[in-house]
């Protein structure tokens, strides 16, 4: 799990662009919209896209993203429990 | 005065600004379903050119609708556009994007610059002025409007030929679809089981000159004004900040009873309807009938903000408030007057309202004789 | 009418016309300008260079000004012109749906496919209200640039403006050529 955790970071870092960002900078419990790393709507997608394209996972309605983009913890679980590649 | 001289629409739905309004106030809709068309792996609905009836070797679809359009809508007038009095504006997002496809090859390159496509109209034409194009997202009809009425009241200008385009392709619907901002069904603005927008290919002309006089029938361009949110790029205001403030000056010192209907962008998408409710209750104008008309033609961006002023002053020539088509039942917070149906008015007064990507918003008051 | 003025190519900086020390160029000069005289906007990052570009000159434009409050207005208007619109963030976007084996549409590169988008950033990033606006030309052309330009004043809210040409075609090749104006 820590293995994918921190490809995660690394994953969101460049799929978001978060330039002066290191894997070792995100907290892995603390919310990644708002507050925390101040995501945004567009993020949040590109999230979804990220995704798919490196784990295999549709989401078929963007508003479950809410539950899963809690945290890099609460995507880790989820990415471990439902990936298709 | 600013004063519209012609008009013409392009749309699935006709040839003619006459054929459109008579379409849409029958009720038409040129929105269907599309499964695997461009290799697109996801089914969308949108209202789509038949692409052969346009096939021509020298313009690619945008030129010839925007050619086809301009040449109707000069039909009846006797502008000399060879003339340097003459200005053409180009109203379009995307244009010739689908150029960047590796496997279009049957126009050159570089005419995915809007700016070069939009030198085959003016050549075309024999117009010796350096074209304009206004490319400020789905906002862009109107701006082109108010970028022609300052040209006129200028005077560097006699006449300025205001053409709206968009023609939909992969770039365009996978982008929307990654945004998942797309209605799986026909789209329902501002109804409470809205699922998002459809888009749609249209070309849409008006032509505007100055004068001192005018007739009771004569349509001016009245004021208008392009505000921003400055709040996110692609979301708009939570209160509705640009759309609210471009409505104010737009309605100026006018009394709102005045005006017939706010032609509204209402795409379907949940966010936007919600915020022109917000705004137009903030501008105070929630008793005015408000109307959406992408259930006809769903989204056609740089086209839509020509195409819907067109159909507007269509319906109140004929005294009626165009139904809202794909609408049932209320789905916003705050009131808003809206019908699917047909009704009538006797006013003589619209706004026509638009916001887009980048925070843009734009409203432009249009009134029959002017005000009085 | 003009009170500052800012140009940015890949290989040099006018500010009010007195060249600006840099080490970079292309867009890494851009990623240089950010740090020494911005650094505390990271949704810079994660702009087209088109917006890249138009940020960082207005952000030059508004240091010279001075006063930044950040306080919301209305009556400045951001008004741009360009010839290649958004043709690296198109190029970009296409790159991601032109492989069918390949197909993932990224939404954050498709915003970027509107010029106008940097006109919305400067927007945001200073609260203008304002009108927003952006069109192309074929070629560069001062006369309709400045002309479009003083047309905008027309507006009845509008009194100054950040215009000009902010052009841009791939990470190698733009320019911006911008003013903060005054209606007097």
């Amino acid at each position: 799990m820590d293995e994918l955790i921190y490809t995660l970071k690394q994953q969101i870092i460049e799929a978001l662009n978060l330039e002066d960002m290191k894997p070792e900078d995100i907290d892995e419990n603390a919310t990644l919209f708002g507050e925390g790393l101040g995501l945004d709507s567009i993020d949040a997608l590109e999230l979804i896209v990220m995704m798919e394209k490196n784990y295999g996972i549709k989401l078929k309605d963007p508003t479950q993203g809410k539950e899963i983009f809690k945290s890099v913890a609460v995507m880790a679980d989820f990415i471990a429990k439902n990936r298709t590649k | 005065m600013i004063v519209c001289v012609a008009h013409n629409i392009i749309s699935p739905l006709g040839s003619t600004s006459a054929e459109n309004y008579a379409a849409v106030k029958s009720g038409k809709s040129a929105l269907r379903k599309y499964e695997g068309l461009w290799g697109l792996p996801e089914p969308f609905v949108a209202s789509l050119l038949d692409r052969k009836a346009y096939a021509d070797e020298n313009h690619t679809i945008d030129e010839r609708i925007v050619i086809d359009s301009i040449s109707n809508a000069l039909e009846n007038t006797k502008i000399d556009v060879t003339s340097k009095k003459v200005l053409f504006i180009i109203s379009t997002t995307k244009g010739n994007v689908f150029l960047l496809d590796e496997s279009e090859n049957g126009f050159p390159k570089e005419r995915v610059r809007l700016g070069m496509m939009a030198r085959q109209i003016s050549k075309h034409f024999g117009n010796p002025n350096e074209p304009i194009v206004v490319s400020n997202a789905c906002i862009s009809g109107v701006c082109a409007q108010i970028e022609a009425m300052r040209y006129l009241e200028s005077g560097e200008f006699d006449y300025v030929i205001v053409s709206g385009v968009d023609v939909q392709s992969a770039f365009i619907v996978s982008g929307f679809q990654s945004f998942k901002a797309l209605s799986p069904d026909e789209c329902k603005p501002f109804d409470a089981n809205r699922q998002g927008l459809n888009l749609g290919d249209a070309a849409a002309t008006i032509i505007y000159t100055k004068k001192d006089e005018v007739s009771e029938n004569e349509w001016i361009a009245c004021r208008g004004a392009i505000r921003n949110d400055a709040n996110h790029i692609s979301g708009p205001s939570r209160v509705g900040e640009g759309s609210f403030r471009a409505l104010k000056v737009a309605l100026g010192d006018l009394e709102s009873e005045k005006i017939a209907f706010i032609n509204a962008h209402g795409t379907a998408t949940s966010y936007n309807d919600e915020m022109e409710s917000i705004a137009i209750e903030r501008a105070g104008l929630s008793s005015i009938p408000v109307n959406s008309l992408k259930g006809y033609y769903g989204h056609t961006m740089g086209a839509a903000g020509v195409l819907e002023t067109i159909l507007s002053m269509q319906a109140v020539d004929n005294h009626n408030i165009l139904a809202t088509r794909g609408f049932d039942t209320l789905g916003v917070t705050h009131h808003l007057d809206i019908s699917n149906q047909n009704r009538t008015t006797e006013k003589r007064a619209f706004i026509k309202l638009l916001s887009g990507f980048g925070g843009c918003n734009a409203a432009l008051l249009m009134a029959k004789g002017g005000l009085q | 009418m003009i009170k500052h003025q800012v140009y940015i190519s890949p290989s040099e900086v006018l500010v009010d016309g007195i060249p600006l020390n840099h080490n970079e160029k292309d867009s890494a000069l851009l990623t240089e300008l950010y740090r020494n005289h911005i650094g505390d906007y990271p949704k810079f990052f994660k702009m087209d260079t088109l917006s890249k570009l138009g940020f960082i000159a207005s952000e030059l434009l508004l240091n010279i000004e001075g006063n930044r409050d950040f306080e919301p207005r209305e009556d400045r208007a951001v008004i741009f012109f360009n010839r290649n619109a958004s043709l690296q963030a198109d190029t970009h976007y296409q790159s991601t749906i032109q492989n069918p084996e390949n197909f993932f549409p990224s939404p954050a590169a498709f915003v970027y496919t509107l010029p106008n988008i940097v006109t919305g950033e400067i927007a945001i990033r200073n609260k203008y209200f304002g009108e927003t606006s952006f069109m192309v030309i074929d070629d560069y052309d001062e006369k309709i640039i400045m002309k479009n330009l003083e047309n905008a004043f027309q507006d009845p809210i509008t009194k100054s403006i950040i215009g000009g040409w902010v052009d841009c075609s791939d990470e190698e090749h733009f320019e911006a050529r911008i003013y903060l104006m005054e209606n007097d």
